[in-house]
Order: C-alpha cells, then structure tokens, then sequence
C-alpha cells in the first residue's frame, strides 16, 4: 500500500510513483509544475500559440497513458519534453506535406547557400541584456524553417546528440550535420543583422 | 565529413582525438577556417541558457480540466473496447459457428448421405435387396435377389439427366 503523499511538497519522483499507482491529484501536481515548460518547448517549435497549447494537452494526456513506461532513466521533465517534442515533429511532418517548399530549403538543398554567407567577424551577443539577447534569439528563430529551428532546439536546448536528433527527426547522422551548420550561420547572420538595426 | 562540419563536429565535442588534432592543425595554418569557427563558437555561446521562457497563457484549473475530461473520455473508449479483448474466444465464435452451419446445410442437401462417390446400402432384410448409388454418375440402381439368391437390378434412378435424354 503507497503511503500518502503531500503532493505539494512530494518530490516528482514521488509524484510519478504515485500518479504511477493512479493518483490523479499527484499527476495534477506534476501537470501544475511543468506545464509552462512543456508548453514553452511546443511553442518554440510550432511558433504558434493555439497549437502549441493544443499539443501541450495531447502531451499530457500521452504522458498519463505511458505513466507505467516511464522507468526513471531520465528526469520526468526530459521524459515529458520528449513526449511532446515528438508531437510536435508528427504535427509539423503532416503540415509539411501540404506546403510548399520555401525557396530557403530548395535553396539549401541546391547547396552551399551557408558557404556564400560571410562570416561574422564581431560577436553578435555581446553587451546585450539576457533578456534583450533572448528577444533577439527568439525573433531570429521565427526566422528559421522548422527542419533549422529543430535541430537547433534539439542540439542547443534539449542538449542531444547529433545521433539522437537524427533518430527523432528520422534523418541521417549527415543532413543533422548540415541542417545544424546552415542553422547556426543563418542565426549569425539574423543576430548581427539585428545588432546593426539597434546601433543605426 | 566537409572541413566545415569538421569545424562544427569540435565545437559540438563530436570528434574522436585523432580528428580533434587534425582540425586543430588545420585551424593553426587557416585563418578562415579559424574565422568561421569563432563565429559557431559566439552562436553556440549566445545560446546557452538563453530558450525562450514562456508561460501558458491558461489558467491551472482551465487546462487541467481538459486534461482531465480528455483522460476520463479515452479510459471510456478503452474500457468499452477492454471486454472484446478478454473474452477472445468470443471472436472464434462467429467463424466456429457459420462453419457449423455450413456443414448442417451440406447434410440436409446431401440427405445425410456421404457424397465421396459411389456406396452401397441394404434395404430391410425382409426384402432380400441392395441399393447401389453413384454420386458421380448420378444413378441409383435397386438389386433385388430371386429364390435362388441371385440378385438382378430391378429399377434405375437417373438425376438430373440432361433434356435430350428424357
């Protein structure tokens, strides 16, 4: 018999174990304390706010589902990250299949468009407030196509490997490589566009 | 691997030793490849800790209780279609029982008789008679034995004959 926990000051892990054992109130408690991150990551990644709330939700109700799966080899915030990052990517496939191509991916795919970018010879980062150079990075995301943005996410903020990125993306090891390659000198270029626009 | 994503690969710690030093060399002698190596460092660097922090734009209570109702909905769904699963044996019934029924149709077409070609059947033995049937040639044929025991066919059945024959 679990003992009783006060959900407020149980640890996740504690919560996850009882949630596990169908206490909803603890699972509420979980939902509570990582909804804004987990909604935070959707909205990075669908630059939309009804969609990234809407898969924030799907996400949550995938993660009471799969409570039992989780075994604990990560932290139950990486385990829900990559809950709804894989939603995200399945929503962003079936949109792609209905767009066009933008030029900037039929450019890239023509080759060597991040070859011909001149290279940033001042740090575009520097002096800035965190919270202006936030603003900054988040408008030069905006920027990017989903396939640049999501390598950048995956490898810069959920930390993974080019391996791991290629498996979720199911891509190989190499277009990893290059996507991140040409995301990081577009992002260069946005940042120290960005810079001149504030100094002039 | 390109010189450029080599450039990125050490940046990203993604390098065996053997590659590290063989960029590094080359970083030594190029100052471009140097050049464009500071400018993945600064974007990495500007990266770092720097995702954007966003709040949900609902309340606690608004969107648990779309969680909430979703959960209670899809355990519903599961637990209408949870009965179907256990009782397994209930999908064999459907095929088990047209099968059955199929054979009890064949039986009464074919009279209960075997219809593996020709066979032989006594009449009471009062009669002194033996019935022959071909399925195949589709012909009964009576033998009846005189007082001497010998029998001789006394009646022919033909089904189904064609027209020109009747």
């Amino acid at each position: 018999m679990p003992q009783p926990i006060d959900h407020k000051t149980a640890l996740d892990v504690q919560l996850v174990a009882a949630s596990q054992a169908g206490d909803m109130l603890a699972f509420e408690e979980l939902v509570a304390r990582h909804r804004d991150k987990i909604y935070a990551r959707a909205f990075s990644m669908m630059r939309n706010e009804e969609e990234a709330i809407d898969l924030a939700q799907e996400a949550w109700v995938k993660a009471w589902q799969r409570l039992k799966q989780f075994q604990g080899d990560s932290s139950f915030a990486t385990w829900m990250t990559r809950i709804v990052i894989n939603l995200c990517l399945d929503q962003l496939r079936r949109q792609k299949r209905t767009r066009a191509e933008s030029i900037e991916q039929l450019d890239e795919e023509l080759g060597g468009v991040e070859r011909q970018m001149p290279v940033v010879a001042t740090n575009p980062s520097e002096g800035l407030e965190r919270s202006e150079l936030r603003k900054r990075i988040d408008k030069a995301m905006n920027q990017l196509s989903y396939e640049h943005r999501t390598v950048l996410i995956l490898h810069e903020f959920e930390e993974m490997e080019y391996k791991q990125i290629a498996k979720v993306m199911n891509c190989s090891i190499g277009t990893v490589m290059s996507r991140l390659f040409y995301a990081r000198r577009r992002l260069a270029s946005l940042l120290q566009s960005l810079k001149k626009e504030q100094q002039s | 691997m390109n010189t450029e994503l080599k450039l990125q690969a050490l940046v990203d710690g993604e390098l065996d030793a053997r590659e590290v030093r063989e960029v590094e060399a080359l970083l030594a002698q190029d100052a471009q490849s140097a050049a464009l190596m500071q400018e993945l460092k600064w974007t990495k660097g500007a990266l770092v800790g720097n995702d954007a922090e966003l709040a949900l734009p609902e309340t606690r209570e608004f969107f648990w209780s779309k969680i909430e109702r979703t959960i209670a909905i899809e355990e519903k769904k599961a637990a209408a279609t949870a009965p179907a699963e256990r009782s397994w044996w209930l999908k064999l019934l459907y095929p088990a029982t047209g099968l059955a029924a199929m054979v009890a149709v064949m039986f009464v077409v074919s009279g209960g008789r075997s219809t593996d070609g020709a066979d032989s059947e006594s009449v009471p033995e009062d009669v002194n008679a033996v019935s022959f049937r071909s399925e195949s040639e589709q012909m009964s044929v009576v033998y009846v034995a005189d007082e001497n025991g010998n029998f001789s066919p006394v009646s022919e059945e033909v089904k189904n004959a064609p027209e020109a024959d009747k």
